[in-house]
């Protein structure tokens, strides 16, 4: 330093070309709250960008099911399992890619905890999937088979709700998990196609419900 | 009076570019570790402006750098310490108790 005072620079702070900018109290405060935002928009999961990618894929995947069973239907037959399948393949990649994308570079125990709950999803669609195979392969009538795919797809969602709830001691998507459970009891109790119907709007209503939660209200369990 | 010249303002953080780093780092959550390049990415700076700050914040004990290896490529990690987010709190506390006296 020019002005060979050492003990200067300690009071003073350093004297580099941006040392010397400091702000004003309400500047400093603003400054804050915007790093905050930036944080929460860039490094932070957005539920309700995940629940609206999912309230897509079961809304329009579901009811197009409907709309492609049976004699009376207004669709193409093969749009019925086709477009569901697709939808959901589309949000499983979607979702992982979204995450993956906004948590890298940081890393800490509360988002692995995040990540573990977000691969459960994965898991446990895919392995439901190879079980819900199987037994159709065993011998199952069109209907059954759809009705086991819309009854263990929904308990699933169900309990993800519940152990969601659990983890960011979050009522609202708890109290989800539980409509959602009774909604499979439901999709059985319903029948065939009438199933399609409580999936599309129990199912992919829940997911538009929690998109607007965390959307709209943004309530404080997304800030730790 | 400058802000400057403010006592109880602690003279690490409140430097402009300091600020940003700490207002980032606290952002994240209380055990959060994130990765030089993801932090030099979030806060726009260049590598070499960033290592100074985080040089003196980790000399006030305000910032731990963890380098370690991931597959062979090092990594250096970044995290408040407990202490940095504490002075922090002080610090934001300082400044709304200077608006709203």
């Amino acid at each position: 330093m020019a002005s060979g005072q050492p003990d200067r620079r300690a009071v003073r702070g350093d004297t580099g070309p941006d040392e010397a900018s400091v702000l004003g109290a309400s500047e400093s405060l603003a400054l804050i709250d915007d790093q905050r935002e930036q944080v929460r928009r860039r490094v932070d999961v957005n539920p309700a960008i995940l629940f609206t990618i999912w309230a897509v894929a079961w809304g329009i995947g579901f009811g197009t099911a409907y709309l492609a069973y049976g004699p009376d239907r207004v669709i193409p037959a093969w749009l019925g399992p086709t477009v569901p399948a697709v939808l959901i393949a589309l949000g499983v990649l979607g979702s992982i890619g979204y995450s993956m994308t906004v948590g890298r570079g940081v890393s800490g125990p509360a988002r692995t905890a995040g990540a573990m709950y977000g691969w459960s999803w994965t898991l446990g669609f895919l392995c439901l999937a190879v079980v819900n195979t199987a037994i159709i392969r065993r011998g199952l009538a069109s209907d059954d088979a759809t009705l086991l795919w819309s009854a263990s797809a929904l308990l699933l969602v169900g309990v993800l709700y519940l152990a969601g709830g659990a983890i960011w001691s979050d009522r609202v998507q708890y109290g989800l998990g539980v409509w959602t459970l009774l909604c499979a009891t439901g999709a059985v109790l319903a029948g065939v196609p009438g199933n399609f119907l409580v999936l599309a709007f129990a199912g992919g209503g829940g997911f538009l419900g929690l998109a607007l939660y965390y959307g709209v209200l943004n309530p404080p369990a997304r800030r730790r | 009076m400058t802000i400057d010249q403010i006592p109880g303002l602690d003279p690490v953080i409140h430097a402009q570019a300091r600020l940003r780093v700490t207002a980032t780092l606290a952002a994240l959550g209380a055990d959060d570790l994130i990765t030089f390049p993801r932090l030099r990415q979030l806060l726009d700076v260049t590598a070499g402006n960033l290592s100074t700050h985080l040089r003196k914040l980790e000399d006030a004990g305000y910032v731990e750098i963890t380098k370690t290896h991931s597959m062979r490529t090092p990594v250096t990690l970044i995290a408040l310490t407990t202490h940095g987010r504490a002075a922090f709190d002080r610090y934001t506390e300082a400044l709304r108790s200077l608006l709203n006296p």
